[in-house]
């Protein structure tokens, strides 16, 4: 007769402030697929069936926090898997922990130095920057031949030096000319200042990189205010109905921004609506790729035949690869660049807003 | 010229808001000698009380303006005689009272409205063109609502007897007191007030900026700021520092970066601290 014992996975990542519909997005998916095992009766490891718990503490995109809940995940509620952080500052702080107490964990933050190849444990649950930026700037420069300058606004942290960073070679690699490279703090909402010194270097392009949504739309909504006529990009994280929201629909229509998922599709809604029944909508469209990961990982586990032993599961883990996600097949990748295949590579969609939604405007593998 | 001059408008745009949140902080203090750090708080609420009577009923936005404002009012009057009296006058129990009340506001937003930032819709959109300067229309309208709300603010404690005794408990509250001065009035009063003016400013700017539960923090730190430059107490202080304040934001905002802006106001609040601790105005 199998018992039915309690899986734990941790959940450490931005859930309350700016940011936190990527952190969410982490909190959401995983209990998505909580909720989807248990409601069949729980994982089957072994001999054993386990009913899935997920405890969540909010780092609030901050370091000193991301230690305090991590810590605690591992120290004592005993957790040897966890979802986040997806803050990169965030990130750097609690991979040590991971690495040093073999925990298995599904990160975000789109920091580089997030891999390297000494990572084991850590495991980045969505394409970053690294894989979407360049192609989709291309992408830019051959359906936008007339745009020749980008001025580019960034969080004063981690995440945001780090996006600077790649942004600026790829929009010089493309040859692009940039303009203006803004760091600004997370608290900041009122723009005009800043914008009254950018809007005169006559941007062609505002890049709003890893600015959250809710700000990003500010920043939008300010500069045409204030008379600037050119284009929106943001390569960084999605949010465009936040943006929408914020910036309002005429002065968010023709942005065009990395789309993390085809919201039109089936699949997509129906996961959705998943989501509205364990977390308050809207759903950020991260969700898609760390509710494969969670898939994933679970599998991994049933697969390992162990809650306990780490390195069985990881091991299993990277043998999942292709796997079937909700929006076409995923793979572990990333040996060239970061010298571990710790790196999900997913289809990467353009996506332009369209009368207050977002819209397709090409795929690129 | 062009730059100079945008720098100025922008910075008294923002001045005019940071006023009226000090101006509140600074009557609480002034009176009670509480520091609230709850004030950031009233204009959270006030700016959910617009997201949820203009952005999800609909109501008018102006009346909505006014009506959140009175209710911040009638609320700050309702904590002080139900939280805050035991500690007139006990500034660090005050504190951690403020403190308390202002983390329990937070998660309740929290629980009710969730993490995400919110909009409502603009009443006003568009722009002056004022020469080579550009003035966003809605930030106009906040800047003419707050100077209004600041000069009735004025005549109220210049020239109402009850304003008259509030300035008189402000100096010194036994000999208000033997003057027949009630300060179990003047203290939920002068709450209320502080309350009424923090809502305005929190119900004027959320159409401007996106509202969440957190969203008070930032404006009360600004409040802080200006207390301290101006002087804890100190009504024209905090008029002056607000001005002050403002100035400095948009001037090294738009010059340097705002990371600079941020250092350099702290910067000063630092030198006023070491070297002129009661502020600029304080006496």
């Amino acid at each position: 007769m199998a018992q039915t014992e309690v899986l734990k996975i941790g959940v450490v990542s931005a859930l309350t402030g700016p940011g936190s519909e990527w952190g969410l997005a982490q909190d959401g998916a995983i209990k998505i697929a909580a909720r989807e095992v248990n409601a069949k009766g729980g994982l089957k490891v072994g001999d054993k069936t386990y009913r899935i718990e997920v405890i969540s503490y909010d780092d609030q995109y901050k370091a000193a926090m991301a230690v305090s809940g991590a810590t605690r995940l591992i120290e004592q509620d005993k957790v040897k898997f966890i979802f986040g952080p997806m803050g990169s500052a965030a990130l750097l702080a609690v991979k040590p922990l991971y690495e040093k107490n073999k925990t298995i964990a599904v990160i975000g933050a789109y920091t580089e130095k997030a891999l390297d190849k000494d990572t084991k444990y850590s495991y980045r649950g969505f394409p970053t920057q690294t894989e979407f930026a360049g192609p989709i700037v291309k992408w830019l420069r051959s359906h936008y031949p007339n745009l020749k300058t980008v001025a580019e606004f960034e969080p004063n942290d981690e995440t945001g030096w780090a996006s600077q960073r790649l942004l600026k070679g790829d929009y010089q690699a493309a040859g692009f000319e940039i303009v203006s490279s803004e760091l600004v703090e997370r608290n900041v909402k009122d723009f005009q200042p800043v914008l009254t010194r950018v809007l005169a270097l006559k941007p062609d392009i505002i890049e709003l990189g890893t600015t959250p949504p809710g700000t990003s739309g500010l920043i939008v909504r300010q500069a045409r205010e204030m008379g600037f006529k050119g284009q929106f990009v943001k390569l960084g994280g999605p949010g465009v109905p936040q943006i929408v929201a914020a910036a309002g629909k005429d002065f968010a229509a023709g942005l065009i921004s990395y789309a993390a998922a085809d919201t039109t599709t089936k699949a997509y809604k129906e996961l959705e609506a998943k989501y509205a029944e364990v977390l308050k909508p809207p759903m950020n469209e991260f969700t898609v790729y760390f509710y494969d990961m969670a898939r994933m990982l679970l599998e991994a586990i049933q697969r390992a035949g162990t809650v306990d032993d780490t390195d069985k599961v990881r091991a299993e883990f990277e043998k999942l690869s292709p796997y079937s996600g909700i929006q076409g097949q995923v793979r572990w990748g990333g040996m060239d660049h970061y010298g571990s295949n710790h790196q999900i590579i997913t289809p990467v969609f353009v996506g332009i807003v369209k009368n207050g939604e977002q819209t397709i405007a090409g795929q690129i593998e | 010229m062009e730059f100079a001059l945008q720098i100025v408008v922008n910075g008294l745009m923002s001045s005019l808001v940071y006023i009226l949140m000090a101006l509140g902080f600074t009557l609480i203090f002034g009176i009670m000698r509480v520091v609230n750090f709850a004030h950031g708080e009233m204009y959270m609420i006030a700016a959910f009380l617009v997201y949820a009577l203009v952005g999800s009923l609909g109501w008018n936005y102006y009346l909505v303006v006014v009506l959140s404002a009175l209710a911040l009012g009638v609320f700050g009057a309702i904590l002080e005689r139900a939280l805050f009296r035991p500690f007139v006058g006990r500034e660090l129990q005050g504190m951690i009272m403020a403190l308390a009340v202002s983390i329990t506001l937070q998660a309740v937003a929290f629980i009710l409205f969730g993490p995400n930032d919110l909009s409502v819709p603009r009443p006003i959109t568009g722009v002056f063109d004022v020469g080579p300067m550009v003035i966003p229309r809605d930030r106009v309208a906040v800047g003419a609502s707050a100077l209004v709300v600041l000069l009735a603010f004025y005549v109220f404690m210049r020239y109402t007897k009850t304003g008259l005794a509030m300035r008189a408990v402000v100096q010194d509250e036994d000999i208000a007191s033997i003057y027949g001065v009630r300060p179990k009035i003047i203290h939920p009063l002068a709450f209320g007030i502080g309350a009424m003016l923090a809502g305005f400013a929190g119900a004027l700017m959320a159409p401007i900026y996106t509202i969440h539960p957190y969203m008070g923090a930032q404006p009360m730190l600004k409040a802080f700021i200006v207390v301290i430059l101006g002087g804890l107490g100190s009504v024209p202080g905090a008029v002056l520092g607000g001005i002050i304040l403002g100035l400095l934001e948009s001037l090294f905002a738009t010059l340097v970066n705002t990371t600079v802006a941020t250092m350099v106001c702290f910067g000063i609040v630092v030198l006023i601290l070491l070297f002129k601790p009661t502020g600029l105005l304080a006496r």
